[in-house]
């Protein structure tokens, strides 16, 4: 499907929002999960979805439910989410990790809705362990910001992890 | 088939002491050892393939490893399966690189050479550049394992054409794995995809982990635990009402307690699907067995799948050289679920024990740094300690396998220990001890089994 914007957004919201997003990066670098939870909409949806690597030509039928997804989560799975980090409990955390991420190729197009914009970016995420060891994830994103009084909040996004084997041993982290 | 290896013949005795309760650091880290691994260990055993579900129709196929071998497991139009090397004759290069999929021929990226499902050489590009008496097609397909199996939808496969059956190999512990392949009529599937991720740690980690390491839990996860379940810690384990099973390396711990794992799933449609089915469950496979399902457990079959009864998690550890694995998780449901069901599963497995759940990301750094500074050339030379619960074995009237008493323990993590070694030392499967004397004997359904074992 072409990505042609209806009337291309504004260059205040293309600004605003593609602001939120750097701003969004850095509070999660920085760890400060509560103020990453106050940038999402009360509705928001959160999804990671499984791939599986087929030949161009492959003929088989998709999956009775789909194929599976990592992350489904709303607001109250990402705040658990959350808790968990802060417990103090998460031993792989301690000493911390560090965590950066880059955010690129960002594209703000109008929506159907006019108090939203859909947006495309790329995201990698560079994670330096406890045990010194590095690990580099890239994805993809696609979400829905919503302008909601004076800022944008994310209502949905969609995250394409670009590996058929993660690199990691986990996906504590958010994308 | 018969695989053979010539040299190094060492005593691997030394690297364990399991009545005492020690290991050898090196079996996690040493090259030799894991090279002789992927011998007389994965050559040799039957290993898991596939679930049947996920190549239900002519021509559905999957690629997968056994031990670091690559392999297709492809259904055939008579419905059987087979399985054989992803590798073409010619050069062998690999010759399907899709994870699954269909199709009716496997063509060779490199010369052209095409294969059938079956593994059979159909032709190639140019073939008039062969002459007569060249290439016999018949000998030259994908190379075909030994044996295929298929206990109740898990499909296995074995390179060793003198392995016991699949029956015999899984033993009495297929009174175990009926709880989660049999606990209902119409049997397992597998939903969703399969989620592949690389571990820097040595695989035998995995595999004790799960089948018997309840004790890592309430420490490891216990940000998980509270964030799941208003920041109240995981509750104490009855060690009076808890049990390790070992059969022949594989093992099974669990509680009596019936609910534990499906708390851990966190998804309350799902406790209440199994309590409705679990009178029937009791009906099927008798009492002691529909209290074991649902409680909090986990298990591996020998030498390298684990799942986690009630949460329905299923893995495989794959082998990728001494200090790496690569996992491979999968969602396992009954059949006759409804979608609803199946959907709230797979939702709760991923929350849990996929690799962005509560519970999973803490295992594995743990594993990793195990095996990495285990390493250390001063560090290797140190045992490391293996002996909880050692004094608790007890014979118990209903439940096969070697029996321990209490769930934290380290028996059944001895048991797989004392069948690596059993496999690495004895080259004939028939001089390997049981570990222990069979009860079940021939018995084809554990369903039916009377008196003490239906209790
Ligand atoms: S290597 Fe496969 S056709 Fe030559
Ligand atoms: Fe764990």
């Amino acid at each position: 499907m072409l990505d042609r914007p209806l009337a291309p957004p504004p260059v205040e919201v293309i600004v605003a929002v593609t602001q939120a997003l750097h701003r969004e990066a850095r509070l999660l670098d920085n760890e400060d999960l509560d103020g990453w939870l106050a940038m999402l909409g009360k509705d928001v949806s959160y999804r990671l979805e499984l791939k599986s690597r087929r030949f161009r030509a492959d003929r088989s039928p998709p999956l009775p439910l789909g194929p599976g997804v990592i992350f489904n989560e709303d607001l109250g799975r990402l705040k658990m989410r959350v808790d968990r980090l802060k417990s103090g409990f998460v031993w792989a955390e301690d000493p911390p990790n560090y965590i950066r991420r880059a955010v690129s190729n960002v594209e703000v197009l109008a929506n159907q809705a006019d108090n939203e914009v859909r947006v495309h970016s790329v995201l990698v995420m560079h994670r330096n362990r406890i045990d010194g060891t590095t690990r580099l994830l890239t994805a993809g994103r696609t979400d829905r910001w919503r302008s909601e009084g004076s800022c944008w909040l994310l209502a949905s996004r969609d995250i394409v992890l670009d590996h058929s084997v993660m690199p990691d041993s986990n996906l504590n982290a958010f994308f | 088939m018969r695989i053979e290896r010539i040299g190094r013949e060492p005593d691997y005795s030394r690297y364990m002491d399991l009545k005492e309760g020690w290991l050898d650091r090196r079996i996690f880290s040493d090259a030799d050892i894991y090279e002789e691994e992927l011998y007389r260990i994965f050559a040799r055993s039957w290993l898991f393939v596939a679930h049947e579900s996920q190549i239900p129709s002519s021509g559905d196929f999957l690629t997968t490893h056994m031990g670091e071998d690559a392999v297709i497991v492809a259904r055939q139009p008579d419905g059987s399966i087979r399985v054989m090397l992803n590798s073409c004759p010619h050069r062998g290069n690999k010759v399907c690189f899709a994870d699954a999929g269909n199709t009716r021929r496997f063509v060779c990226n490199y010369h052209g050479w095409a294969f059938d499902t079956a593994g059979d050489l159909k032709g190639m590009h140019e073939e008039y550049c062969y002459d007569a008496g060249d290439i016999d097609f018949k000998n030259h397909g994908l190379k075909n394992v030994a044996k295929v199996g298929n206990y109740k939808g898990l499909v296995f496969a074995t390179f060793n054409s003198d392995a016991p059956s699949l029956e015999a190999w899984l033993g009495d512990f297929r009174w175990y794995l009926d709880m989660i392949l049999d606990n209902e009529e119409g049997g397992t599937e597998f939903i969703g995809g399969c989620i592949k991720s690389v571990i820097s740690a040595n695989w035998k980690f995995g595999v004790e982990n799960f089948i018997g390491d309840a004790y890592h839990a309430g420490w490891t996860h216990d940000s998980g635990a509270r964030s799941m379940n208003n920041g109240q810690p995981f509750p104490p384990i009855d060690m009076q009402n808890s049990y390790h099973a070992s059969m022949n390396g594989h093992g099974w711990e669990f509680g009596t307690e019936g609910v534990g794992d499906l708390v851990l799933l966190g998804r309350p449609k799902v406790m209440d699907y199994y309590n409705k089915i679990r009178p029937k469950m009791a009906e099927r496979l008798g009492e002691m067995r529909s209290k074991i399902f649902g409680s909090v457990a986990s298990a591996s079959i020998f030498p390298n799948v684990s799942f986690l009864p009630g949460i329905s998690t299923f893995r495989q550890w794959q082998p990728k050289g001494p200090m790496q694995f690569e996992l491979k998780t999968w969602v396992i449901v009954n059949k006759a679920m409804p979608d609803d069901i199946k959907e709230e599963v797979t939702k709760g497995v991923m929350q849990t024990f996929g690799p962005g759940g509560t519970f999973e990301m803490d295992d594995g750094e743990n594993w990793e740094n195990c095996t990495t500074v285990n390493r250390g050339v001063v560090t290797r030379h140190e045992r490391l300690h293996y002996r909880c619960g050692i004094g608790r074995e007890i014979e118990h009237d209903t439940l096969p396998g070697i029996v321990y008493r209490g769930q934290y323990n380290d028996a059944n993590q001895r048991g797989f220990y004392q069948r690596w070694l059993d496999m690495m030392t004895h080259d004939e499967f028939g001089k390997m001890p049981a570990r222990p004397e069979p009860r079940l004997g021939n018995v084809a359904e554990t369903r039916d089994l009377p008196g003490l074992f239906a209790l």
